[in-house]
Protein backbone atom coordinates (compact mmCIF):
# COMPACT_ATOMS: atom_id res chain seq x y z
CA UNK A 1 0.00 0.00 0.00
CA UNK A 2 2.53 2.03 1.14
CA UNK A 3 4.76 1.60 -1.85
CA UNK A 4 1.68 2.29 -4.17
CA UNK A 5 1.16 6.10 -2.21
CA UNK A 6 5.22 6.34 -2.98
CA UNK A 7 4.44 5.34 -6.73
CA UNK A 8 1.55 7.42 -7.19
CA UNK A 9 3.03 10.58 -5.68
CA UNK A 10 5.86 9.97 -7.89
CA UNK A 11 3.94 9.61 -11.07
CA UNK A 12 1.49 12.52 -10.18
CA UNK A 13 4.76 14.67 -9.78
CA UNK A 14 6.45 13.14 -13.08
CA UNK A 15 3.82 13.03 -15.58
CA UNK A 16 2.79 16.46 -15.34
CA UNK A 17 6.16 17.24 -16.54
CA UNK A 18 6.30 14.72 -19.23
CA UNK A 19 3.04 15.84 -20.37
CA UNK A 20 4.07 19.77 -20.65
CA UNK A 21 7.32 18.49 -22.51
CA UNK A 22 5.71 16.66 -25.10
CA UNK A 23 3.46 19.89 -25.79
CA UNK A 24 6.07 21.73 -26.78
CA UNK A 25 8.04 18.80 -28.24
CA UNK A 26 7.98 19.03 -31.90
CA UNK A 27 6.28 22.35 -31.85
CA UNK A 28 7.71 24.80 -34.16
CA UNK A 29 9.20 28.29 -32.67
CA UNK A 30 6.41 29.72 -34.27
CA UNK A 31 3.48 27.92 -33.35
CA UNK A 32 4.87 28.30 -29.41
CA UNK A 33 5.10 32.21 -29.99
CA UNK A 34 1.81 32.36 -31.24
CA UNK A 35 0.74 30.53 -28.17
CA UNK A 36 1.67 33.29 -26.12
CA UNK A 37 3.70 34.96 -23.69
CA UNK A 38 4.98 32.58 -21.02
CA UNK A 39 3.69 33.34 -17.56
CA UNK A 40 5.24 33.45 -14.27
CA UNK A 41 7.44 35.53 -12.26
CA UNK A 42 9.84 38.13 -12.94
CA UNK A 43 13.97 35.96 -12.91
CA UNK A 44 16.10 38.32 -11.33
CA UNK A 45 20.14 38.40 -10.55
CA UNK A 46 21.61 37.59 -7.15
CA UNK A 47 21.79 40.84 -6.10
CA UNK A 48 17.75 41.67 -7.25
CA UNK A 49 18.03 43.60 -10.41
CA UNK A 50 15.85 41.86 -13.22
CA UNK A 51 17.45 39.36 -15.31
CA UNK A 52 16.78 39.86 -18.55
CA UNK A 53 19.65 37.19 -20.12
CA UNK A 54 16.95 34.36 -20.17
CA UNK A 55 15.70 34.72 -23.56
CA UNK A 56 15.23 36.66 -27.02
CA UNK A 57 12.53 39.08 -27.37
CA UNK A 58 10.36 40.10 -29.95
CA UNK A 59 7.98 43.16 -30.73
CA UNK A 60 8.74 46.35 -28.24
CA UNK A 61 8.65 49.18 -31.06
CA UNK A 62 7.32 49.96 -34.17
CA UNK A 63 7.38 48.21 -38.45
CA UNK A 64 5.06 49.60 -39.85
CA UNK A 65 3.01 52.77 -38.30
CA UNK A 66 4.40 54.16 -35.24
CA UNK A 67 1.24 55.79 -34.33
CA UNK A 68 -1.06 53.32 -34.24
CA UNK A 69 1.33 50.88 -33.06
CA UNK A 70 2.53 53.06 -30.64
CA UNK A 71 -0.79 52.96 -29.00
CA UNK A 72 -1.27 56.51 -30.38
CA UNK A 73 -4.34 57.82 -32.71
CA UNK A 74 -3.66 58.38 -36.37
CA UNK A 75 -2.19 61.97 -36.67
CA UNK A 76 -1.57 62.49 -33.04
CA UNK A 77 2.82 62.57 -34.27
CA UNK A 78 2.28 63.99 -37.33
CA UNK A 79 0.40 66.85 -36.06
CA UNK A 80 3.79 67.38 -34.03
CA UNK A 81 5.58 67.54 -37.38
CA UNK A 82 7.32 71.47 -37.90
CA UNK A 83 7.19 72.35 -41.52
CA UNK A 84 11.05 71.32 -42.61
CA UNK A 85 10.37 67.67 -40.93
CA UNK A 86 6.69 67.72 -42.65
CA UNK A 87 7.91 68.38 -45.90
CA UNK A 88 10.86 65.83 -45.51
CA UNK A 89 7.77 62.85 -44.84
CA UNK A 90 5.92 64.14 -47.92
CA UNK A 91 9.00 63.06 -50.22
CA UNK A 92 9.57 59.75 -48.44
CA UNK A 93 7.67 56.13 -50.17
CA UNK A 94 8.21 52.94 -49.02
CA UNK A 95 10.84 51.95 -51.51
CA UNK A 96 13.45 54.60 -50.43
CA UNK A 97 13.53 52.89 -46.76
CA UNK A 98 16.91 52.71 -45.31
CA UNK A 99 16.95 48.85 -44.20
CA UNK A 100 15.36 47.78 -47.58
CA UNK A 101 19.04 48.58 -48.55
CA UNK A 102 20.44 47.02 -45.36
CA UNK A 103 21.31 49.57 -43.39
CA UNK A 104 19.79 49.90 -39.24
CA UNK A 105 16.45 50.38 -38.52
CA UNK A 106 17.07 52.93 -35.99
CA UNK A 107 15.82 53.25 -32.53
CA UNK A 108 12.81 52.45 -31.48
CA UNK A 109 12.09 50.29 -34.80
CA UNK A 110 12.20 46.55 -34.54
CA UNK A 111 11.67 43.96 -36.92
CA UNK A 112 9.87 40.52 -36.90
CA UNK A 113 13.37 38.73 -35.78
CA UNK A 114 14.40 38.85 -32.28
CA UNK A 115 16.97 40.51 -30.02
CA UNK A 116 18.78 39.85 -27.06
CA UNK A 117 20.00 41.78 -24.30
CA UNK A 118 23.39 41.41 -22.49
CA UNK A 119 24.51 42.12 -19.67
CA UNK A 120 28.45 42.52 -19.06
CA UNK A 121 29.73 43.03 -15.65
CA UNK A 122 33.27 43.29 -13.92
CA UNK A 123 33.45 41.40 -10.36
CA UNK A 124 32.60 44.80 -8.80
CA UNK A 125 29.47 46.36 -11.34
CA UNK A 126 27.42 46.68 -14.57
CA UNK A 127 29.60 47.75 -17.17
CA UNK A 128 27.59 47.98 -20.77
CA UNK A 129 24.46 46.07 -21.74
CA UNK A 130 24.33 45.01 -25.33
CA UNK A 131 21.32 44.33 -27.16
CA UNK A 132 22.35 41.76 -30.18
CA UNK A 133 20.07 42.15 -33.00
CA UNK A 134 19.33 38.82 -35.37
CA UNK A 135 17.90 41.60 -38.04
CA UNK A 136 17.60 43.73 -39.89
CA UNK A 137 20.21 44.32 -40.08
CA UNK A 138 22.63 42.09 -37.93
CA UNK A 139 23.96 44.59 -35.53
CA UNK A 140 24.07 45.15 -31.84
CA UNK A 141 23.77 48.65 -29.60
CA UNK A 142 25.96 49.23 -26.87
CA UNK A 143 24.73 50.75 -23.28
CA UNK A 144 26.98 51.86 -21.31
CA UNK A 145 26.28 50.94 -17.58
CA UNK A 146 29.02 52.44 -15.35
CA UNK A 147 27.40 55.81 -14.75
CA UNK A 148 29.59 57.86 -17.27
CA UNK A 149 27.70 60.91 -18.72
CA UNK A 150 27.21 61.85 -22.66
CA UNK A 151 30.16 63.71 -24.27
CA UNK A 152 29.71 67.09 -24.68
CA UNK A 153 30.41 66.52 -28.58
CA UNK A 154 29.63 63.59 -30.97
CA UNK A 155 29.74 62.52 -34.26
CA UNK A 156 26.46 61.42 -35.15
CA UNK A 157 25.93 57.61 -35.51
CA UNK A 158 22.78 55.62 -36.77
CA UNK A 159 22.60 54.11 -32.92
CA UNK A 160 24.20 57.63 -31.10
CA UNK A 161 25.43 57.20 -27.65
CA UNK A 162 22.96 55.09 -24.79
CA UNK A 163 24.02 55.09 -21.20
CA UNK A 164 21.95 52.97 -18.86
CA UNK A 165 20.33 52.55 -15.27
CA UNK A 166 18.16 50.99 -13.19
CA UNK A 167 14.64 52.32 -11.71
CA UNK A 168 13.68 49.70 -9.81
CA UNK A 169 12.38 46.87 -12.78
CA UNK A 170 13.19 49.31 -15.19
CA UNK A 171 16.18 49.42 -17.65
CA UNK A 172 16.08 53.27 -18.56
CA UNK A 173 18.06 53.87 -21.90
CA UNK A 174 19.17 57.33 -22.86
CA UNK A 175 20.20 58.51 -26.37
CA UNK A 176 21.42 61.23 -27.91
CA UNK A 177 24.32 61.85 -30.82
CA UNK A 178 21.88 59.86 -33.41
CA UNK A 179 22.27 60.54 -37.09
CA UNK A 180 19.25 61.87 -39.13
CA UNK A 181 18.75 58.74 -41.58
CA UNK A 182 16.64 56.14 -39.86
CA UNK A 183 12.82 55.78 -39.92
CA UNK A 184 10.51 55.38 -37.69
CA UNK A 185 8.11 52.87 -39.97
CA UNK A 186 7.20 52.42 -42.76
CA UNK A 187 5.87 55.70 -43.51
CA UNK A 188 8.68 57.48 -42.90
CA UNK A 189 8.65 59.47 -40.20
CA UNK A 190 11.55 61.40 -39.99
CA UNK A 191 14.03 62.55 -37.06
CA UNK A 192 17.14 65.26 -37.01
CA UNK A 193 20.61 64.98 -35.07
CA UNK A 194 19.31 66.89 -32.39
CA UNK A 195 17.08 64.12 -31.47
CA UNK A 196 17.14 62.81 -27.92
CA UNK A 197 15.53 59.08 -26.93
CA UNK A 198 14.81 58.00 -23.06
CA UNK A 199 13.75 54.11 -23.32
CA UNK A 200 11.95 52.79 -20.21
CA UNK A 201 11.67 48.77 -20.38
CA UNK A 202 10.14 47.81 -17.79
CA UNK A 203 9.76 44.03 -17.27
CA UNK A 204 6.12 43.50 -16.21
CA UNK A 205 6.39 39.33 -15.78
CA UNK A 206 8.50 36.06 -17.38
CA UNK A 207 7.32 36.41 -20.70
CA UNK A 208 6.35 40.44 -21.46
CA UNK A 209 8.13 43.83 -21.56
CA UNK A 210 6.64 47.05 -21.89
CA UNK A 211 9.12 49.54 -23.88
CA UNK A 212 7.74 52.96 -22.90
CA UNK A 213 9.51 55.57 -25.59
CA UNK A 214 9.91 59.33 -25.10
CA UNK A 215 11.61 61.82 -28.04
CA UNK A 216 12.32 65.22 -27.65
CA UNK A 217 13.54 66.69 -31.57
CA UNK A 218 13.19 69.94 -31.49
CA UNK A 219 14.81 69.91 -35.09
CA UNK A 220 11.61 68.29 -36.82
CA UNK A 221 9.16 68.12 -33.69
CA UNK A 222 7.14 70.84 -32.13
CA UNK A 223 7.05 69.68 -28.38
CA UNK A 224 8.21 65.45 -26.84
CA UNK A 225 6.10 62.85 -27.55
CA UNK A 226 5.49 59.04 -25.91
CA UNK A 227 4.79 55.24 -27.53
CA UNK A 228 4.55 52.55 -25.89
CA UNK A 229 5.17 49.45 -26.80
CA UNK A 230 5.03 45.55 -25.77
CA UNK A 231 7.60 43.43 -26.24
CA UNK A 232 7.39 39.17 -25.48
CA UNK A 233 9.74 36.76 -24.72
CA UNK A 234 10.84 34.05 -27.06
CA UNK A 235 9.56 30.32 -25.94
CA UNK A 236 12.49 27.86 -24.69
CA UNK A 237 14.84 26.80 -27.71
CA UNK A 238 14.16 30.22 -29.40
CA UNK A 239 17.78 31.25 -30.10
CA UNK A 240 19.41 34.45 -32.79
CA UNK A 241 19.75 32.79 -35.75
CA UNK A 242 22.34 34.11 -38.58
CA UNK A 243 20.67 36.64 -40.89
CA UNK A 244 23.44 38.76 -43.14
CA UNK A 245 21.28 40.77 -44.99
CA UNK A 246 23.52 41.73 -48.07
CA UNK A 247 24.36 38.07 -48.44
CA UNK A 248 21.47 37.72 -50.88
CA UNK A 249 19.58 41.35 -50.73
CA UNK A 250 17.54 42.00 -54.21
CA UNK A 251 15.49 44.34 -52.87
CA UNK A 252 13.92 46.98 -55.80
CA UNK A 253 16.98 46.06 -58.01
CA UNK A 254 14.70 44.04 -60.78
CA UNK A 255 11.23 44.53 -59.34
CA UNK A 256 10.82 48.22 -59.35
CA UNK A 257 11.58 50.55 -62.46
CA UNK A 258 14.02 52.98 -62.26
CA UNK A 259 15.48 51.44 -58.81
CA UNK A 260 18.35 51.02 -59.49
CA UNK A 261 19.29 53.78 -61.45
CA UNK A 262 18.01 55.86 -58.55
CA UNK A 263 20.37 54.39 -55.74
CA UNK A 264 23.28 52.72 -57.51
CA UNK A 265 23.92 55.67 -59.36
CA UNK A 266 27.51 56.85 -57.81
CA UNK A 267 27.19 60.13 -56.18
CA UNK B 1 4.36 39.19 -74.19
CA UNK B 2 1.75 36.42 -75.56
CA UNK B 3 2.62 34.98 -72.49
CA UNK B 4 3.11 37.90 -69.99
CA UNK B 5 -0.69 38.91 -71.67
CA UNK B 6 -1.96 34.85 -70.40
CA UNK B 7 -0.44 34.66 -66.70
CA UNK B 8 -1.90 37.94 -66.56
CA UNK B 9 -4.89 36.90 -67.68
CA UNK B 10 -4.54 34.02 -65.51
CA UNK B 11 -3.97 36.15 -62.90
CA UNK B 12 -7.03 38.23 -62.78
CA UNK B 13 -8.95 35.12 -62.96
CA UNK B 14 -7.49 34.56 -59.45
CA UNK B 15 -8.46 38.02 -58.34
CA UNK B 16 -11.12 36.20 -55.89
CA UNK B 17 -8.24 34.68 -54.32
CA UNK B 18 -5.89 37.86 -53.05
CA UNK B 19 -5.62 37.49 -50.01
CA UNK B 20 -4.31 40.33 -47.22
CA UNK B 21 -1.21 38.80 -47.05
CA UNK B 22 0.54 42.51 -47.96
CA UNK B 23 2.16 43.18 -44.62
CA UNK B 24 5.67 41.69 -45.48
CA UNK B 25 7.89 44.23 -46.03
CA UNK B 26 8.96 43.13 -49.63
CA UNK B 27 5.79 43.62 -51.05
CA UNK B 28 6.49 47.60 -50.30
CA UNK B 29 6.56 48.43 -53.27
CA UNK B 30 8.32 45.57 -55.32
CA UNK B 31 4.98 43.22 -55.72
CA UNK B 32 1.36 44.15 -57.16
CA UNK B 33 -1.11 42.75 -54.62
CA UNK B 34 -3.46 43.21 -57.43
CA UNK B 35 -1.79 41.05 -59.94
CA UNK B 36 -2.02 37.34 -58.32
CA UNK B 37 -0.21 34.80 -60.52
CA UNK B 38 -0.43 30.85 -60.47
CA UNK B 39 3.03 29.27 -62.24
CA UNK B 40 3.79 25.52 -62.33
CA UNK B 41 6.78 24.27 -63.30
CA UNK B 42 10.00 22.71 -61.90
CA UNK B 43 12.79 23.45 -59.48
CA UNK B 44 16.08 24.31 -61.38
CA UNK B 45 17.71 26.40 -57.64
CA UNK B 46 17.25 26.99 -54.13
CA UNK B 47 18.73 29.51 -52.26
CA UNK B 48 18.61 29.49 -48.83
CA UNK B 49 19.32 32.88 -47.65
CA UNK B 50 18.41 35.95 -45.89
CA UNK B 51 16.96 38.52 -46.41
CA UNK B 52 14.66 36.33 -48.31
CA UNK B 53 15.00 32.18 -49.52
CA UNK B 54 14.23 31.80 -52.96
CA UNK B 55 13.66 29.37 -55.38
CA UNK B 56 13.91 29.63 -59.10
CA UNK B 57 12.23 27.29 -61.74
CA UNK B 58 11.53 26.89 -65.05
CA UNK B 59 7.53 27.57 -66.18
CA UNK B 60 6.15 26.87 -69.99
CA UNK B 61 4.25 28.88 -71.17
CA UNK B 62 1.33 28.59 -73.24
CA UNK B 63 3.38 28.97 -76.14
CA UNK B 64 6.09 26.54 -75.33
CA UNK B 65 8.77 28.64 -74.64
CA UNK B 66 10.52 28.12 -71.11
CA UNK B 67 10.82 30.98 -68.62
CA UNK B 68 13.01 30.77 -65.39
CA UNK B 69 11.10 32.16 -62.84
CA UNK B 70 12.73 34.09 -59.52
CA UNK B 71 10.32 33.32 -56.53
CA UNK B 72 10.53 35.07 -53.27
CA UNK B 73 9.65 33.51 -50.06
CA UNK B 74 9.76 34.56 -46.54
CA UNK B 75 13.58 35.16 -44.62
CA UNK B 76 15.47 32.35 -44.29
CA UNK B 77 15.37 32.50 -40.53
CA UNK B 78 11.48 33.20 -40.49
CA UNK B 79 11.39 29.71 -42.30
CA UNK B 80 13.46 28.04 -40.34
CA UNK B 81 11.27 28.82 -36.93
CA UNK B 82 8.34 27.58 -39.30
CA UNK B 83 10.35 23.84 -39.33
CA UNK B 84 11.55 24.34 -42.74
CA UNK B 85 14.63 23.66 -44.18
CA UNK B 86 16.65 23.67 -47.34
CA UNK B 87 15.87 20.17 -47.72
CA UNK B 88 12.35 20.33 -47.79
CA UNK B 89 12.52 21.53 -51.46
CA UNK B 90 14.79 19.33 -54.17
CA UNK B 91 15.95 20.75 -57.83
CA UNK B 92 13.51 18.85 -60.28
CA UNK B 93 10.80 18.68 -57.89
CA UNK B 94 7.48 20.15 -59.68
CA UNK B 95 5.61 22.82 -58.04
CA UNK B 96 2.73 25.22 -58.54
CA UNK B 97 3.77 29.04 -57.05
CA UNK B 98 1.12 31.27 -56.14
CA UNK B 99 2.11 34.46 -55.42
CA UNK B 100 2.39 38.41 -56.98
CA UNK B 101 4.33 39.73 -59.74
CA UNK B 102 6.46 41.81 -59.52
CA UNK B 103 5.72 45.66 -60.63
CA UNK B 104 8.48 45.92 -63.31
CA UNK B 105 6.88 42.98 -65.13
CA UNK B 106 10.46 40.71 -64.97
CA UNK B 107 9.70 37.11 -64.42
CA UNK B 108 9.63 37.48 -60.32
CA UNK B 109 7.22 36.37 -57.74
CA UNK B 110 6.30 36.99 -54.20
CA UNK B 111 5.12 33.75 -53.10
CA UNK B 112 2.33 33.18 -51.25
CA UNK B 113 2.36 29.39 -51.29
CA UNK B 114 4.13 26.74 -52.74
CA UNK B 115 2.63 23.33 -53.37
CA UNK B 116 3.93 20.01 -54.16
CA UNK B 117 2.71 17.54 -56.95
CA UNK B 118 0.71 15.46 -53.73
CA UNK B 119 -1.08 18.65 -52.46
CA UNK B 120 1.75 19.20 -49.73
CA UNK B 121 2.78 23.25 -48.98
CA UNK B 122 6.67 23.76 -48.59
CA UNK B 123 7.51 27.64 -46.88
CA UNK B 124 4.17 28.53 -45.71
CA UNK B 125 2.14 27.32 -42.98
CA UNK B 126 4.35 24.98 -40.32
CA UNK B 127 6.38 22.23 -40.70
CA UNK B 128 5.83 20.00 -37.53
Amino acid sequence: MRKLVLVSAIAALVVPLVVQQASTQGQTIAAQRRAGPQQGPIPRLPDGTVDLGDGVWTGGGPINDIETEGGLKKGEIEALLLPSAKAILATRDVTQEPHNRCLPMGIPRVTPFPYRFVQNYTHRRPTHMFILQEGNIHSYRQIFMDGRKHPPELDPTWYGHSIGSWEKDTLVIDTVGYNDQSWFDRRGFPHTEQMHTIERWTRLDKGRMEHRFTLDDPGAYSKPWTVRFMATLGPPGDELMEYICTENNQYGVFTIPGWADKFNRPN
Amino acid sequence: MRTKLAILLAGWSLLWLAPAAVGHHAIGGEYDPNKPVTLKGTVTRIEWTNPHARIYFDVAGPDGKVVNWNVELAARSALARQGWTQRSLNVGDTVTVEGILARSGVSMVNARSVVLPDGKKVFSGENQ
